[in-house]
C-alpha cells in the first residue's frame, strides 16, 4: 500500500472529498469510496464501455482513468441522472418504453454514451446512434431496442425542444438539447 | 394444433400483454444490487493464484512469505483444500470420475487453473501477495484438440481414468440400416464448431460467511441452480444443504455460465477459515475468459440416406465433444444434442455416436442452447448439402421433409415428443418477411456485378424443459436426478396484494414481469399488486433441486408452478369469499379487485377485505382451516420419464421454432463479411410478454450470429489460451450487426397451462446455421463450400487464395 493523496471531485453535482491510493481507479473511486455503484465493471480494459461516466461532460471509461486524474473535476454517473432515484430522465424513460436493457449491467455506460450522443448530435441517424454506441458491450439485448430508444428519445427531444423553444434559456445555442445536464446542472 | 384450440380457465387479461418491465427502474436509475455491490463490515477481499501451464505436475507449493504479508488474512493451498474437503463429481455420475477438488493439488490440467487463493483486507492486496507464492511445476505435454486427446500416445489428463475418452457411446434409433440400404444415395458431410461463449457482462463471483457457533455457510452468489449450488457446497464442505444457505442477487446476465460450484467452495472454504468474516471473490474479465467455462467445440461426421426427390430416409451422426478439462458438465453436450437430432424433419431412423473427450482447453460448461447450436448447424448444413447433391432447391427440400402441421403431436426416433407448431408456414413467412423473390432478383444483378452477396436460410427447433433422467444415459437407473420441476409459493397478503417466490433465478430475462402478469390473471388483480421477490434465498425461497434458471424451463415449468401456487390461493380465498356471501365458491367470480357472485352485480367484496379476514379474523376459522392465504406448489413436468428399453427418452420437454433468413455480403478483395439483413418468425406457442419475447429473439440472435463470425477462443498448441480480453475475443458491437426484423406464429402447446413453449435459446441455436448458410451462398460463384464455423475475413481469403473449395481450409 503506498501514501494516500487527498482528491476534491464534483459528483453528481455534490462537492466530495477522497483519500485515495494513486492506483485507485476512477471506477472504484466511485463505487468502493462514494458508495454509487451503479457504475459498472465489465472488463477493467477499456473495451465493454459498462464503467463510462462523464468527465466534465464528456464520455471517459472510468476503469482507465486513476481516481486522482479528476482532482478539481466534475464527474456524472447514472445516479446523477435520476437523484431521488425515482423519477426517470427521458433517456432512462424511453429505454424503459422500448425494452431497451435485460440484465441491466451495461445500462448506465449506454445512457451516459447515449447522453453525450444526444447533446452532440440531438437527431442522429440509425447508423450514427450504431457507430456512437460501438464502444458499448451488451451481451443481451442485441441492440435493437437500445438503438430504437435512443432513436426515440432523439425525437421525444427535438419535439420537446421545439415546442419549448421559447423556455429555453439564452446560453443554449439553436438546436441544443437543453435537459441533457451535466453534474452541475443537475444539482 | 390451431392457434385457438387451447382454453385457458383464466382471466387473461395481463397475459399477452407487452407491458414494460417491472424490473427496470432500480437498474435504470443504478441503484440495484449485483453480487459486487455488496460490501459487509470486515470483509476480505479474494485473489486466485492460477497455473500457467496447460498441463504440468506441481512439484512444491510456498505461501510462506505471501501468508507472512501484512493485511493478509488467510491463504489456501491445494494441499490444504484436499485435507479439509472432498472431491467433486461431475453432475452426470461417470463409472470413473476423476477427483476434483477446489484447487489443483498434485497437477494442473489447464491455463488458469486455481492453484491458491489469498483472502486479504482488500483486492490489491491480495494480488500483491499472489507474488510472493512460489509454485515449482514440471511441465507435461498438453493436448488441446480432441482428435490429438484420442491418439494412442496422447498424454493422458487424468491417470485414474486412464484415457482421455471419458464416455463413448452408440445410440441406434429406428432401422437405420433399413434406411441406407434403401437410400436412392448417401450424402456425407463433416462440420465442426468452435469454443465461444456468451460472455455475461458481469463476471462470476461469491462470497462466503461462516457462522462457526451453528456451522451455517451462507453464500451469496452467481448461479443458476441453486439447489444444485447448495448440495455441492454442502456435500464438499461436510455440511447438511440445511446448513448451507444461498442467496443469489440478480444477475448481469448468465447464459448457463455461472455454474461453477469450485468457486464457491473455494470461497466458502476460505470463509470457514476466517471463521465469521465474509469473504469475496469476483472475477476479472481475464479469468473469466480464461478459465470460467467455454462452449463445447466439437467435429462432428454425418450420412444422410436419401432418395433423389431429396427425401432423408436416415440420419448418422459421430460427434467428437472437446470436454476441456472439466468433468462438471461431461456428456451433457452430447446427450443434449439428442433432444434437436432431426431438427424440423420427419427422419425416422437415426443413430448418434458421441465421445466426450477431455483436453487441456478451459471446461466446458452450459451457454445458452448447450450442444443445440451444434446440431442445428450440423443438420442444416447436411440439408444444404442435399440440396447441392440433388440440384434441389434448398427452400424446396426443407418443405419436402418438414413434419407436418397435422402431424403433432409428434415423436421423433430419440424419443422426444414435439408439442405443436407449423414449420412450412413459418418458413414461408420468414422468407415473405425478407422479400426472398425480390432478394434473389437483386441477388443475380449483384453477382453479375461481381459481387458476393447471399442469402442464408435456416430453420430449428428450440428445446425447452430438461428431462434430467438423460444422465441415465450414462449413469444408468440408479441415478438419483431425474425430471424436472419448480417451486413456487405464493402469498396473499392481508392487503389484498400478493407476493411470490420461486426457485427460478433472475438474470434478464423479464421473469419477474411475466410472473407478475400470470399471477395477475390467476387472483384478479393487476400486476403492479403483484410483487416478486427475485433475489433467491434458500431460506425465504422455495426450490427443488432441479430449481433454477437454466434450460429455457421458465415457460414450461416456473410458469406451472406459480399458477399451481396461485391457484391454490385462489381456492383459498374464493371459498372464504363464499362463507362470507353465503353461496357457493363455484358461483363466485374474481376479478379487477373483487369477488362477485356471478349473475349478480350487487353482491360482492373486495379482495383486499376477504384477505384482511384471513389473516386477522381468526375466530372465522372451521375447525380443520387454516388462516392467512398463502399456497406452496411444487410442480413437475408429468412427461418426465427415464429412458426406455430401447435408451429413447424425452431430454427436453417442449419444441419452439424458427426459421431465419440472412442477407449477407463479402468484400470480394479483404473476404469482410457484412451482415445485412437478418429476419427471424419464431414460434413459442403464447406470447406471456411479446416485448420480452421480442427482446430475447434480438439477443439471443445477434450472439448466434456473433459466434458464427467473430467469437472464437484460440489456444496455441502448448495449450496457452490467445484469447484473453474483449481485445481479442471479439464480442459484436452495434455496428457490426443489423436490426433484426421478427414475425411470429403462436402454435400453442398443448402441455402447459398457458400454452407457452421456450424463448430465449431458439436464436443462438438457428442463428450460427443461417450464417453458414448465407456465406456459402455468397461463396457460390467461387464454388466455396463452408463446413465449419467460425467464418472469418482472414481464413476466408487464404482459403480463396489457394483455391480451395471447402472452408475452413
Ligand atoms: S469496465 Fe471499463 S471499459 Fe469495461
Ligand atoms: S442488458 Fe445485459 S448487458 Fe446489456
Amino acid at each position: 500500500m503506498s501514501e494516500l493523496t487527498t482528491i476534491s471531485v464534483t459528483v453528481n453535482g455534490e462537492p466530495r472529498e477522497g483519500r485515495v491510493e494513486p492506483r485507485r481507479s476512477l471506477a472504484d473511486f466511485l463505487r468502493q469510496d462514494m458508495g454509487l455503484t451503479g457504475t459498472h465493471v465489465g472488463c477493467e480494459h477499456g473495451v465493454c464501455g459498462a464503467c463510462t461516466v462523464l468527465v466534465n461532460g464528456r464520455s471517459v471509461r472510468s476503469c482507465l482513468l486513476f481516481a486522482v486524474q479528476v482532482n478539481q473535476q466534475d464527474v456524472l454517473t447514472v445516479e446523477g441522472l435520476s437523484p431521488d432515484g425515482v423519477t426517470l430522465h427521458p433517456l432512462q424513460q424511453a429505454f424503459h418504453e422500448h425494452h431497451a436493457l435485460q440484465c441491466g449491467f451495461c445500462t448506465p455506460g449506454m445512457l451516459l454514451t447515449s447522453l453525450e450522443l444526444l447533446r452532440d448530435n440531438p437527431a442522429p441517424t440509425e447508423a450514427e446512434v450504431r457507430l456512437g454506441l460501438a464502444g458499448n458491450l451488451c451481451m443481451c439485448t442485441g441492440y435493437v431496442n437500445i438503438v430504437r430508444a435512443v432513436l426515440a428519445a432523439a425525437d421525444g427531444h427535438a419535439a420537446s425542444a421545439s415546442t419549448a423553444a421559447g423556455s429555453e434559456t439564452a446560453e443554449s445555442p439553436p438546436g441544443a438539447l437543453p435537459r441533457f445536464p451535466t453534474g452541475k446542472e443537475i444539482a | 394444433m390451431s392457434a385457438t384450440s387451447h382454453a385457458t380457465t383464466l382471466g387473461t387479461n395481463w397475459v399477452g400483454q407487452p407491458l414494460p418491465r417491472k424490473e427496470d427502474g432500480p437498474l435504470l436509475t443504478g441503484r440495484d444490487r449485483f453480487l459486487d455491490d455488496i460490501g459487509l463490515l470486515g470483509m476480505a477481499h479474494v485473489a486466485i493464484l492460477r497455473s500457467p501451464y496447460a498441463h504440468a505436475r506441481i512439484l512444491r507449493v510456498d505461501a510462506s512469505a505471501a501468508a507472512a504479508l501484512p493485511s493478509v488474512l488467510a491463504v489456501l493451498t491445494g494441499e490444504e483444500v484436499v485435507r479439509v474437503s472432498r472431491p467433486q463429481r461431475g453432475r452426470i455420475p461417470l463409472p470413473v470420475s476423476p477427483q476434483v477438488y477446489a484447487l489443483a493439488h498434485d497437477k494442473v490440467v489447464y491455463v488458469g487453473q486455481p492453484v491458491a487463493a489469498v483472502a486479504a483486507i482488500d483486492r490489491a492486496t491480495a494480488e500483491d501477495a499472489l507474488d510472493l507464492i512460489e509454485v515449482e511445476y514440471e511441465p507435461l505435454p498438453a493436448v488441446v484438440t480432441p482428435e490429438g486427446a484420442m491418439a494412442p500416445d496422447a498424454p493422458i489428463l487424468f491417470e485414474e481414468v486412464g484415457s482421455n475418452i471419458l464416455w463413448h457411446d452408440t445410440f441406434p434409433y429406428g432401422d437405420v440400416d433399413g434406411a441406407f440400404e434403401r437410400a436412392d444415395r448417401v450424402v456425407r458431410e463433416r462440420v465442426t464448431i468452435h469454443r465461444y461463449l456468451s460472455t455475461p457482462l458481469e463476471t462470476f463471483g461469491s462470497i462466503a460467511q461462516f457462522d462457526a457457533s451453528t456451522q451455517t455457510m451462507t453464500i451469496w452468489g452467481s448461479a443458476h441452480q441453486p439447489g444444485q449450488e447448495i448440495n455441492n457446497v454442502a456435500a464438499a464442505l461436510g455440511l447438511s444443504p440445511g446448513q448451507v444457505r444461498m442467496i443469489v442477487p440478480p444477475m448481469g446476465g448468465g447464459f448457463g455460465n455461472k455454474t461453477r460450484p469450485i468457486y464457491h467452495i473455494l470461497i466458502a472454504l476460505l470463509a470457514r477459515k476466517l471463521a465469521g468474516r465474509p469473504v469475496k471473490w469476483v472475477e476479472d474479465r481475464r479469468e473469466s475468459l480464461l478459465a470460467l467455462c467455454h462452449a463445447a467445440d466439437g467435429i462432428m461426421e454425418m450420412e444422410a440416406a436419401i432418395q433423389d426427390d431429396g427425401t432423408i430416409l436416415g440420419l448418422k451422426f459421430r460427434n467428437i465433444e472437446n470436454e476441456g478439462a472439466g468433468i462438471d458438465f461431461a456428456g451433457r453436450h452430447n446427450l443434449l444434442m439428442l433432444s434437436n437430432i432431426v431438427n424440423c424433419y420427419r427422419v425416422p431412423a437415426v443413430s448418434y455416436e458421441g465421445y466426450s473427450v477431455v483436453t487441456n482447453c478451459c471446461p466446458v460448461i452450459a451457454n445458452r442452447g448447450i450442444g443445440k447450436p451444434f446440431m442445428c448447424l450440423a443438420v442444416e448444413r447436411m440439408v444444404d448439402a442435399v440440396a447441392r447433391e440433388t440440384g434441389l432447391d434448398r427452400v424446396e427440400v426443407r418443405q419436402r421433409n418438414f413434419i407436418q402441421p397435422d402431424q403433432f403431436p409428434y415423436d421423433t426416433p430419440s424419443g422426444q415428443t414435439y408439442d405443436s407448431g407449423d414449420y412450412p408456414e413459418m418458413l414461408r413467412k420468414a422468407l415473405a418477411l425478407l422479400d426472398y423473390d425480390q432478394l434473389l432478383v437483386d441477388q443475380e444483378a449483384a453477382r453479375a456485378a461481381g459481387r458476393l452477396v447471399g442469402i442464408g436460410i435456416a430453420c430449428g427447433v428450440e428445446p425447452a424443459g430438461s428431462n434430467l433422467s438423460y444422465g441415465m444415459l450414462i449413469s444408468g437407473p440408479s441415478q438419483l436426478l431425474s425430471g424436472q420441476g419448480e417451486a413456487a409459493r405464493v402469498r396473499m397478503e392481508p392487503d389484498g396484494s400478493a407476493t411470490v417466490y420461486t426457485g427460478g433465478i433472475e438474470s434478464g430475462q423479464g421473469h419477474s414481469t411475466a410472473l407478475s402478469q400470470i399471477v395477475a390473471d390467476e387472483l384478479g388483480l393487476r400486476p403492479d399488486q403483484i410483487r416478486i421477490v427475485a433475489t433467491f434465498d434458500s431460506h425465504s425461497h422455495p426450490y427443488t433441486q432441479t430449481s433454477g434458471n437454466y434450460s429455457n424451463k421458465f415457460n414450461g415449468h416456473d410458469t406451472a408452478a406459480a399458477i399451481g401456487a396461485a391457484g391454490k390461493v385462489r381456492e383459498k380465498l374464493l371459498a372464504r369469499a363464499a362463507r362470507m356471501l353465503e353461496v357457493a365458491a363455484e358461483d363466485l367470480e374474481l376479478a379487477a379487485g373483487r369477488i362477485t357472485v356471478r349473475g349478480a352485480p350487487d353482491r360482492s367484496l373486495p379482495i383486499a377485505q376477504v384477505a384482511a379476514r384471513a389473516y386477522w379474523s381468526l375466530n372465522d376459522e372451521a375447525p380443520d382451516d387454516e388462516p392467512g392465504l398463502e399456497a406452496l406448489h411444487y410442480y413437475r413436468n408429468p412427461r418426465t420419464r427415464a429412458p426406455d428399453a430401447q435408451r429413447r427418452l424425452p431430454v427436453q420437454m417442449g419444441f419452439s421454432a424458427a426459421a431465419h433468413v440472412a442477407l449477407v455480403e463479402i468484400d470480394p478483395e479483404t473476404f469482410e463479411i457484412e451482415v445485412r439483413r437478418y429476419g427471424v418468425v419464431h414460434d413459442c406457442g403464447r406470447e406471456i410478454n411479446p416485448m420480452i419475447v421480442e427482446g430475447q429473439v434480438h439477443g439471443a440472435t445477434v450472439h448466434g450470429i456473433a459466434a458464427a463470425l467473430l467469437e472464437e477462443f484460440v489456444y496455441d498448441d502448448d495449450g496457452q489460451l490467445l484469447t484473453t480480453s474483449f481485445m481479442d475475443y471479439l464480442k459484436p458491437s452495434s455496428a457490426d450487426v443489423p436490426m433484426i426484423e421478427t414475425d411470429h406464429l403462436e402454435t400453442l402447446s398443448p402441455w402447459t397451462p398457458l400454452g407457452t413453449k421456450g424463448i430465449g435459446e431458439g436464436g443462438a441455436i438457428v442463428a450460427p446455421a443461417a450464417i453458414a448458410s448465407a456465406v456459402e451462398d455468397a461463396l457460390k460463384p467461387l464454388g466455396i463450400t463452408v463446413s465449419g464455423l467460425p467464418i472469418t475475413p482472414t481464413r476466408l481469403w487464404r482459403l480463396a487464395s489457394q483455391g480451395g473449395k471447402r472452408y475452413p481450409i
